[in-house]
């Protein structure tokens, strides 16, 4: 499953969830996440994540896609991060 | 679904924030540890023991080449599927010399009748003269029967390749790839360092999933078991070795993405560069990722999934509930 994970969280809360959400998911800019992940770690991203936040709150969207088929991704202006396999 | 990483930049390797960071000039970058499932390290990397004790909590294997691009050894961590029993069923299949033989004539079968087929397919692309080639491979084939020593088995086995090998310049036909002959350590010419990078990658990743199952990799049925590492995926990357990586040569080539100033000469050798590497690699994930039908399964499954598969095959061989076929390809 491909995933798009965005937040809106509250500053004193930013970290944690950037350091939860980088562990499963590839950064792409500010509070914005995607990558390849199956089921059962994304449930266990949004345990993780909403033991960390306050849901009364924050705010997370996770958009998944079952094939990456019908979508493109394009880039204007820079690329922050490469989701290159290769480093 | 989890992915492996390459590194061919030269840098920093530790563990940050619970995951895995890579730090160089210029380049931070975290890696996803729960989406990463082996590394592959190319470039000149530090590493410490807290990065590998992570490593090891997250069961993660991590590969090193040298910079030539020849393997020089992995970080095995503990293992976590533990499993005396299936220990003890290897040790038993290695020492009766009977059932050695039959695990080891399987993987034999298994190679060649994938070396056939490879060849079958560029035969049906039009290539004729390639039907000597099937029938010596044949003739070599048939006196397998008979064989009570691994020796003479490990001699078939490679007269075998030696014929399937032959018949490379007839599919290649291209002057800046000739074959002419198997060349190791170093490979001489452009394909024999294809073939030697490509296998040396097929050994580790037939490795990595090993780890993932209860299989001991020290013990191997047709490379004997002496005092070098790791034997049961070479054997096991036998039979994956024609229709991945020889295929995946065949259509690189084919389709031009080589070219000369791909490779350079060294110590008499030649060696890939790195852009060539991260090319092939990126072929060789495509295809491990390409999904197919097989008999038996019913289900698409990759091709990674298939080298699993094999495994557990030979796991229920070793537990005698199952007779071991090895897989073979069927376009």
């Amino acid at each position: 499953m491909y995933t798009i994970l965005v937040y809106d969280v509250n500053e004193k809360r930013v970290a944690k969830a950037l350091k939860v959400c980088r562990k499963y998911l590839n950064w792409v800019q500010n509070s914005v996440f995607e990558g390849e992940i199956s089921e059962a770690k994304l449930k266990k991203l949004k345990l993780e994540l909403s033991q960390k936040l306050n849901l009364e709150e924050d705010s997370v969207i996770i958009y998944n896609f079952q094939t990456k088929f019908y979508s493109s991704r394009e880039i204007l202006g820079v690329e922050k991060n490469n989701l290159d396999r290769f480093i | 679904m989890k992915k492996p990483v390459y590194i061919f930049s030269d840098g920093v390797l530790k563990r940050k924030n619970n995951t895995l960071f890579f730090e160089s000039e210029g380049v931070q970058k975290f890696i996803p540890v729960e989406n990463t499932s082996e590394i592959y390290i190319f470039g000149e990397v530090d590493l410490n023991k807290r990065f590998l004790e992570f490593l090891t909590q997250s069961e993660i294997i991590l590969h090193f080449f040298n910079r030539y691009g020849y393997y020089v050894g992995s970080f095995y961590p503990r293992e976590y599927l533990n499993s005396g029993y299936m220990i003890l069923k290897q040790a038993e299949h290695y020492l009766d010399l009977q059932k050695r033989l039959t695990l080891a004539k399987a993987f034999v079968k298994g190679a060649y009748k994938n070396m056939k087929q490879v060849l079958k397919y560029y035969q049906s692309r039009g290539i004729d003269s390639l039907d000597r080639y099937i029938q010596q491979m044949d003739n070599q084939f048939e006196s397998i029967s008979g064989i009570d020593s691994i020796a003479t088995l490990m001699a078939i086995e490679g007269n075998i390749r030696q014929t399937y090998y032959s018949s490379f310049d007839l599919i290649i036909d291209d002057d800046n790839f000739k074959f002419e002959k198997r060349t190791k350590r170093p490979p001489r010419n452009a394909i024999n360092t294809l073939i030697s990078f490509g296998n040396s990658m097929m050994y580790t990743i037939v490795l990595s999933e090993i780890y993932r199952t209860h299989l001991d990799p020290r013990i191997g049925y047709l490379h004997s078991t002496n005092f070098r590492r790791f034997t049961l995926n070479l054997d096991v990357a036998e039979i994956f070795k024609p229709i991945i990586i020889d295929r995946l040569i065949f259509s690189i080539i084919s389709k031009n993405m080589l070219k000369p100033e791909h490779f350079e000469e060294d110590f008499e050798g030649m060696l890939l560069k790195d852009e060539a590497k991260k090319m092939f690699i990126n072929e060789l994930e495509q295809r491990l990722s390409t999904t197919i039908t097989v008999k038996n399964i019913g289900n698409h499954v990759s091709y990674r999934q298939l080298i699993r598969i094999e495994l557990y095959k030979i796991e229920k061989h070793l537990m005698g509930e199952k007779e071991y076929d090895p897989y073979v390809t069927q376009w």
